[in-house]
């Protein structure tokens, strides 16, 4: 506060009642006309913010020799055994048992960052990938040596041909937790069905083949590996369309869409009550 | 009003009358005088030009994309283009834009017809004086004279068919709005007894004492090596549209050897192995539950959130529902597949008001009384 502080400019006339009532309205219609252009704001950064869609490339090898086991139980003897156990015979309330979970379950657990754990919790995130491509394979190498189990094909992973019947799969199988379009959902206490739009083709098999945490598991007996590869399709097919109805909202189905049309819809209604009102 | 009485100008005075002046007669004769009236700028003034300007801007605005729409219409490629191939974006984009083109060019016009008559039009407000209380009784008793005179003057009263065929269609139409409710209460669902299909899924074995088979969506049957310990497959009845039947969908679940699974009374012997067959349908309203959690055994309904635990003979954990999924029984036939025993013991899905009265199967239902 400065001590030559100007005094106050005298009050302006009071203006014309038309005129006060008219920028009454002005007001509100801007107030609410504010209220839309947020709503939209907020929808179209919503969509910019789910829309991406990381298409990583990453290849698994089956194939083993003692070298790479040897490499892989390196890494175990570092990295899992204060879970799994000297043995993979598990610990118990930390980490289960990994004998006979196979190569894909490894790969999966790994190559998608879920393993090595930061903590127990209802469920493990997916999260950047801890090891190199190299040592994964290693360590699913290590693990495949002790007690085997389901391996992920090296190819025949996609059938791109039959795009439709790998949506029946997708759909009778998988859609009742990942959603229709693959983008996940709730389970009970904190567990969650992940969205799969970062999951490459070899990641998806793991997936198929191991059912990690409550996932069920599809063994080939179940999902022959030409319906896996014709799921794998649709799965990648679908996040390779373009949606051609305008915004997805994020291709979580009829919730968002009714809250949208709720808050628009309703915005809209209130928004043209309240000018309405303004004018009369 | 027509007991005001108000000065009308004769033929003379009206051949005289310029138009503004005709308009102002007539807004007198109806008592509303003008309090202000003009443009709302001084004609030719930048304020009026201006005001122009904005109007004619949204009528070309809504020209232009009203032109953009019909071009887009016939040449935007607007033919299915799958993932992967060049030109999808362009196809995907078709829909937006003859949409966006098509509603802001009727946006634009609407813009532009309001702000004419608030920028264009001349400025008014207008009071019009009203009488205070009812209308004069004369107004009201001719008013209602005029009413009924009309009906009178039809002789409705001495034309019986009319009426008649008026009410009929009346009724019918009464009908046409009743019957869709009503029309459930028609068939009668007991009609078939203890074969009624409330009671009676595809599951059951045939007359001649053959099982049905366990089958995938496709027909295929379904053996033990299948499916692997912590799997669960959706099964279908081994008949012709099996899996299209809204009541047969059952999921088969292969368990961890040690896991624990308890049976409910009645119901032992159901399981093969590690192997249990549940109904798929929701015992809430019959959304189809899933979603398996491998691990803790929940199965969970997708619609109105209802849990079931496995591992406690399907009992609802969670939620609405509020019986347990029922069991169906099942075996290996001579090929070493998959076969329902019989069918479920209880009915299966939503509740309905004789559900649980029924309790020695293929006995008379007591409430099915038909």
């Amino acid at each position: 506060m400065s001590v030559n502080d100007t005094p106050p400019a005298a009050e302006p006339p009071r203006p014309r009642r038309r005129i006060r009532r008219r920028s009454k309205g002005m007001r509100r219609i801007t107030g609410t006309m504010a209220l839309l252009l947020g709503l939209t704001a907020m929808g179209f950064a919503f969509a910019a913010f789910t829309a991406q869609a990381k298409e990583a490339t990453t290849a698994t090898v089956a194939s083993s020799d003692a070298a790479q086991i040897e490499r892989g139980a390196q890494i175990y003897q570092t990295s899992c055994i204060s879970c799994h156990g000297q043995n993979l015979q598990g610990v118990l309330d930390r980490g289960p048992s990994l004998v006979g979970v196979g190569q894909a379950a490894a790969y999966f657990q790994v190559a998608t960052g879920r393993m090595p754990a930061a903590e127990n919790q209802a469920q493990m995130p997916r999260k950047e990938p801890f090891f190199t491509p190299e040592e994964i394979d290693d360590i699913a190498a290590f693990i495949q040596a002790n007690g085997g189990g389901p391996e992920i094909p090296t190819s025949g992973l996609r059938d791109d041909a039959q795009v439709a019947k790998g949506g029946e799969l997708f759909r009778l199988n998988c859609a009742s937790c990942h959603n229709f379009t693959g983008q996940g959902g709730a389970l009970s206490q904190g567990k969650y069905a992940p969205n799969l739009d970062p999951a490459t083709d070899t990641e998806i098999w793991g997936a198929m083949l191991s059912g990690p945490e409550n996932m069920p598991k599809f063994g080939d007996g179940q999902l022959t590996p030409e319906e896996k590869a014709a799921i794998t399709s649709f799965i990648q097919n679908n996040k390779a369309t373009i949606d051609p109805g305008g915004l997805p909202l994020g291709g979580f189905g009829p919730a968002p869409e009714g809250l949208i049309a709720f808050l628009v819809g309703m915005g809209a209604i209130v928004a043209a009550t309240l000018w309405m009102g303004a004018r009369a | 009003m027509t007991t005001d009485q108000h000065a009308v100008p004769g033929d003379a005075e009206l051949a005289k009358m310029s138009r503004q002046e005709k308009a102002t007669a007539g807004l007198a004769a109806d008592h509303v005088e003008l309090d202000e009236y003009g443009p709302v700028a001084v004609p030719g003034s930048p304020a009026d030009k201006r005001n122009e300007r904005g109007v004619a801007l949204w009528f070309v605005l809504a020209a232009l994309l009203g032109l953009l729409f019909a071009v887009a219409f016939i040449w935007w490629p607007h033919e299915y283009v799958p993932a992967y191939q060049d030109g999808q974006l362009a196809y995907a984009l078709y829909t937006p834009i003859i949409g966006l083109t098509m509603g802001g060019a009727i946006l634009c016009f609407g813009i532009g017809v309001v702000q004419m008559a608030r920028k264009i039009f001349a400025h008014e407000v207008a009071i019009q004086t009203r009488h205070v209380g009812m209308s004069a009784e004369f107004d009201r008793q001719s008013l209602a004279a005029q009413v009924m005179d009309t009906v009178d003057q039809a002789s409705l009263k001495r034309r019986g068919m009319i009426k008649g065929s008026l009410a009929l269609a009346g009724g019918a139409l009464g009908l046409v709005a009743a019957i869709p409710i009503l029309g459930a209460l028609i068939k009668n669902p007991w009609e078939e007894r203890a074969d009624s299909p409330l009671w009676v899924t595809p599951w059951a074995p045939l007359a001649d004492g053959t099982k049905i088979r366990l089958t995938q969506i496709d027909g295929t049957p379904v053996r033990p090596e299948d499916l692997a310990a912590g799997s669960m497959a959706t099964v279908f009845p081994g008949v012709p549209g099996g899996s299209k039947a809204s009541d047969a969908a059952v999921m088969l679940f292969r368990v961890r050897s040690d896991s624990v699974i308890r049976i409910r009374d009645g119901q032992q012997g159901f399981q093969f192995g590690d192997y249990y067959a549940y109904s798929k349908i929701c015992t809430h309203v019959g959304c189809p539950v899933s979603l398996y959690e491998q691990q803790t055994g929940r199965v969970l309904c997708p619609c109105h959130q209802s849990q079931f635990n496995l591992y406690e003979g399907m009992f609802p954990v969670f939620g609405p529902a509020t019986r347990p999924l029922p069991q169906l029984p099942i075996e290996l036939d001579n090929e070493g597949y998959f076969v329902a025993a019989r069918d479920f013991i209880e009915a299966v899905g939503p509740g309905f008001w004789e559900n649980g009265k029924f309790p020695a199967w293929y006995s008379e239902p007591k409430e099915a009384t038909g």
